[in-house]
């Protein structure tokens, strides 16, 4: 899509004009604005696949379990309501407190052609808070607490942004990209990863070729099969639990190449187009044009993590 | 129009023991409603709806128990409750259950 100057500059300052818009900086044909104070905009919990009598049993035991998001006023036992970036409400996943347990929103769409495709968001990441218990809960993984670092920010794992795409004969491929907090041993990493590998499917356990546990890593099970790309990144996590700072994340994937572009989080841009794009090696039917899109949060630890949404802008420029 | 949504909180779960659903955070709602379905096993379990002022620390909303048998779909509204809902169950036996919450603005 093009526009001509005049119209690209009335656009802009169209933009910059809307106080809901120009916090974002969107790719021309803007696909969905979701702002969680007004409802989850189709951001939902994703489940496994199951047989024709919906027989429950029949889903992958690692893919039953991803939590309904919450639309949360980011309530706390300490200060109340925090509330959101825009209003009072935003969407919240929160894992069990169950070591590697994940929860899940995914969006779906499809695609009505090809190119850039732009995601938007404002985040904020938290473990849950502990009340009560012992001194020995002033420390964990690589944290004492000392006043200012608190141990709850070691309780955090990770949280993801992905897709899960697919078109072109039924070629199907994730793009996706990760930020790791703690590895699984509670130790602080701070970088962002990619899988090397494609996310395994309930088609290839109902063959018998993969059978995950419960709380497995479903993106991709094997920490091996996980690299990093872009140097360390520390956010905000502002010393305790119940403190919300929104970070800016904004992430460009190429549907027309099938690859990564970048990734951009608060004052951070990094390269991603050599990050790979696994395709999965089958063709797919009943999935041509495919454009989904899902948040993750996963639990290194037996505490809850959350991850806060403000709101998501997904623009193309098709 | 009204907000609403359903929140699937248990999905076809096994219990040999008491448990407490996962905190779900309703402060934009007024008013939910319960569904509790065994989908399986032989035991029965009694259901209890609690709130909480923020999702850690919880009491009783009504105390009132809600019994459900092997099979059955029992249901019931849940008002005045705050910002936080779960179920607290007392299980006899082995009981699978699919619980779901379903709330309005």
């Amino acid at each position: 899509m093009t526009l001509s100057d005049a119209g690209s500059d009335i656009r802009s300052a169209l933009l910059a004009a809307d106080p809901r818009l120009s916090k974002f900086k969107p790719l021309p044909r803007i696909l969905a604005f979701d702002e969680f104070d007004s409802g989850t905009h189709g951001w939902c919990e994703l489940l496994g696949n199951y047989n024709g009598r919906g027989d429950l049993s029949t889903v992958d035991a690692h893919m039953r379990d991803f939590r309904p998001p919450q639309l949360s006023a980011c309530n706390f036992f300490d200060i109340g309501t925090h509330g959101a970036m825009s209003g009072t409400y935003a969407l919240k996943l929160a894992t069990r407190p169950h070591k590697g347990h994940t929860a899940v929103a995914i969006r779906r769409l499809t695609m009505s052609g090809r190119g850039l495709v732009q995601l938007e968001t404002y985040f904020a990441f938290k473990s849950e808070a502990t009340l009560g218990g012992g001194d020995e809960l002033d420390t964990f993984g690589d944290v004492q607490w000392d006043g200012n670092t608190h141990p709850s920010e070691a309780q955090f794992g990770a949280f993801t942004v992905a897709t899960d795409l697919c078109g072109d004969g039924g070629l199907r491929y994730h793009t996706v990209a990760r930020y790791q907090n703690t590895d699984l041993d509670n130790h602080f990493t701070r970088r962002w990863m990619a899988p090397t590998v494609p996310e395994p499917t309930p088609r290839e356990h109902f063959e018998g070729k993969v059978k995950l546990e419960y709380a497995a890593d479903f993106t991709a099970p094997n920490p091996e099969d996980w690299q990093a790309f872009g140097d360390p990144q520390e956010l905000c996590y502002n010393e305790v639990p119940t403190k919300v700072n929104w970070h800016y994340l904004r992430w460009l994937v190429d549907t027309d190449a099938r690859k990564n572009v970048e990734l951009q989080v608060n004052d951070r841009v990094m390269d991603m187009r050599d990050v790979p794009v696994p395709p999965y090696e089958e063709r797919y039917e009943t999935l041509e044009n495919l454009l989904n899109f899902y948040f993750s949060v996963r639990t290194h630890s037996d505490v809850r993590n959350f991850l806060f949404l403000d709101s998501v802008l997904i623009s193309v420029d098709w | 129009m009204r907000q609403s949504m359903t929140a699937v909180l248990e999905r076809d779960t096994e219990f040999a023991k008491d448990f407490g659903t996962e905190p779900y955070e309703v402060a934009w709602a007024g008013e939910a409603r319960w569904f509790v379905q065994h989908v399986d096993g032989d035991g029965t379990a009694r259901y209890v709806t609690q709130v909480s002022p923020d999702g850690i620390t919880w009491c009783d909303l009504d105390g009132t128990e809600h019994a459900v048998e092997p099979g059955a779909l029992v249901s019931w509204p849940a008002a005045g409750f705050g910002h936080w809902l779960r179920l607290r169950a007392v299980v006899d036996g082995t009981v699978r259950v699919r619980i779901h919450l379903a709330i309005k603005a």
